[in-house]
């Protein structure tokens, strides 16, 4: 009982940190842009599908995770600079109908272009075996995925923290308007930032392909789960949104021991517990 | 019935239940209804209480399982089961409401479209009961509306009586409040009204409509499908909403039928009928936010000089959007 805790624990750690990346992705759009990205959950599912792609072209699993996200950057590119910021003076719920609409259409074009059919991607070489780390035998790719998840996001919050572009994006998801009037080119900071959102969305789906398998309905279901994330979070925090990443990837895997068939629903329980309790969320302010 | 619709209305409910069954099946025809009846119903929070509901296929899936669960595994009649399904989702949208509501704008969208994901889910593993993936069939009607014909009067009847009590709702001293809260909750606040509590009447209203609408529906195919209660059917009642036109009481039926037809046509054609939905959306979003009332409103003005479509809210939806 005891190993199977500590592996669940590790397969929740595992999937809990692809979450903070989709869940920062997520914050830095919905901070920045004021709109929660109806079509985050698809540009994951993107980016699992052009690893997959790549992986068959070149057989280069790494290659994949470093060339496959940068495609979905393009596809966010496309969508904010063609049609998001063709929305800016409608209500905002219009950019974000218009997202779902944008979601819709990219969720067929999977099933046009790769099929309805699911696939798999094999972890590479080196990492497709075990470890045994003591107290627990474990995989090797998803220990792999701990590891450079984790560096991802520190690298991450260095960026954001210490570098002169973090602080435009941290300044403008304190005020946007504030950052235009400093003579910050809003436009393309608003590009750069859905960018680096579906940057993380796509990388996120990049690395997952290997432990999830690719189905055309994959970014459906991952878009309610970012946007627990968020809620769980408080709006904007980018810690927070690491945090609860962890937090409901550990939750789910947890209840899978005891109750599998409850271990999608209970992500929603803990976020509405979060709202009754905690209304700001864990780290928010607003 | 004179003075509750003005004329426009009026003549838009009866030509659709006249002409519904003449040009479709009398089930797609009760279809269509009872489709009309959840987007008039999310409207009720989407277009007079200012709330962007992304969970009403929760609601509507709610109706139409426990409907479903009664009548198969309880051999309970329609007439039983209807009315009790529309109390329980009665029960669940106020349990759900009270947390949506504490949180507007952004947060509130999130929330309702989570929310739904969870009861796809409990409908998704509670096979037992639901039958899962492949929905619940084995309903029947009851023999008194078991033919098309009867079912169809029955749904009319059901349509009828739900869109009096929403008119009557939407006019009502509560109604015009929630107009006053979706123009300026803040005001509304100020002037002494509950605004959290306001809020979560029209939540309940707008899902107990929905839970009736969902209850008719699994009787029109006589199975409870499982995409009935998916988020992407939460996007579905949306989208008859706003291409009917929100800022209209009567608009969002006439988006449910135009919603159907698209469906039917498209999927005669073209198995990737999402596709088109979604660029159809999008196009609505982009070029079209009024809807088809409010283009019929401009294409009136030009003909006749005058504002034909005088809608219940469309003095005020101006300065919302």
């Amino acid at each position: 009982m005891g190993i199977l805790i500590a592996s669940q624990i590790l397969n929740g750690l595992a999937t809990g940190m692809l979450y903070a990346l989709v869940g920062v992705g997520l914050t830095l759009v919905l901070g920045m842009l004021n709109i929660p990205n109806f079509a985050h959950g698809v540009l994951y599912a993107f980016g699992a599908y052009f690893t997959y792609t790549i992986v068959q072209l070149t057989g280069s699993f790494y290659l994949a995770v470093l060339v496959g996200p940068l495609f979905v950057v393009l596809i966010g590119f496309v969508l904010e600079s063609q049609g998001i910021r063709r929305l800016y003076s409608a209500h905002h719920d219009y950019q974000l109908l218009f997202l779902f609409a944008v979601a819709l259409i990219l969720q067929e074009a999977i099933i046009l272009i790769w099929g309805p059919v699911g696939f798999s991607v094999l972890p590479p070489k080196a990492l497709s075996g075990i470890v045994d780390l003591g107290f627990v035998i474990y995989p090797a790719y998803r220990l792999a995925l701990i590891v450079v998840t984790t560096l991802i996001t520190i690298a991450l919050w260095l960026f954001l923290t210490r570098t002169s572009i973090g602080a435009i994006v941290r300044a403008g998801m304190e005020n946007r308007e504030m950052i235009a009037v400093l003579g910050t080119d809003i436009n393309r900071v608003f590009m750069w930032t859905f960018g680096l959102g579906a940057y993380l969305a796509g990388l996120a789906g990049a690395l997952a392909s290997p432990i999830i398998g690719l189905t055309p309905s994959m970014g459906g279901d991952m878009l309610p789960i970012s946007f627990v994330i968020v809620v769980i979070a408080g709006l904007g925090s980018i810690l927070g949104a690491i945090a609860s990443g962890v937090l409901i990837g550990i939750a789910q895997s947890l209840t899978s021991i005891w109750w599998p068939e409850a271990s999608n629903a209970v992500i929603y329980v803990l976020m509405g517990l979060m709202i009754v309790l905690r209304p700001q969320g864990l780290f928010g302010t607003r | 019935m004179n003075r509750l619709f003005n004329l426009p209305t009026l003549i838009t409910i009866v030509a659709m239940i006249i002409l519904l069954p003449i040009v479709q099946r009398p089930v797609v025809a009760a279809e269509v209804l009872t489709l009309g009846i959840a987007a008039l119903a999310l409207n009720l929070l989407l277009g007079y209480t200012g709330l962007l509901s992304f969970g009403h296929a929760m609601f509507f899936g709610i109706g139409a399982y426990c409907t479903g669960i009664l009548a198969v595994k309880y051999d309970f009649s329609a007439f039983t089961a209807i009315p009790i399904a529309v109390v329980v989702t009665a029960v669940v949208s106020w349990l759900i409401g009270l947390v949506c509501v504490r949180r507007s704008g952004l947060y509130f969208i999130m929330i309702t479209l989570a929310f739904n994901q969870m009861f796809y889910f409990i409908a998704y593993s509670w096979t037992s009961m639901t039958g899962g993936e492949d929905g619940l069939p084995g309903l029947r009607r009851p023999s008194l509306i078991a033919d098309q014909w009867s079912f169809y009067i029955f749904t009319v009847i059901v349509f009828l009586i739900t869109v009096v009590l929403m008119k009557r709702f939407v006019d009502s001293p509560t109604g015009r409040i929630l107009q006053a809260i979706r123009d300026n909750p803040a005001r509304a606040a100020a002037t002494g009204y509950d605004v959290e509590r306001y809020k979560l009447i029209a939540f309940v209203a707008s899902g107990l409509f929905t839970g009736l609408a969902g209850a008719i529906f699994a009787f029109v195919f006589e199975i409870v499908p499982i995409d009935k209660i998916h988020l992407l059917f939460s996007g579905d009642i949306l989208f008859m909403t706003l291409i009917g036109g929100s800022a209209s009481f009567i608009g969002p039926l006439i988006g449910a039928a135009f919603y159907t037809w698209l469906q039917e046509t498209v999927s005669l054609y073209w198995d990737r009928w999402p596709m088109v939905l979604g660029i159809v959306f999008a196009l609505v979003v982009l070029f079209f936010r009024t809807g088809i009332v409010g283009m019929a409103e401009v294409f009136g003005q030009k003909v006749f000089g005058k504002r034909v479509v005088k809608t219940a809210s469309a003095e005020t939806t101006e300065a919302h959007r």
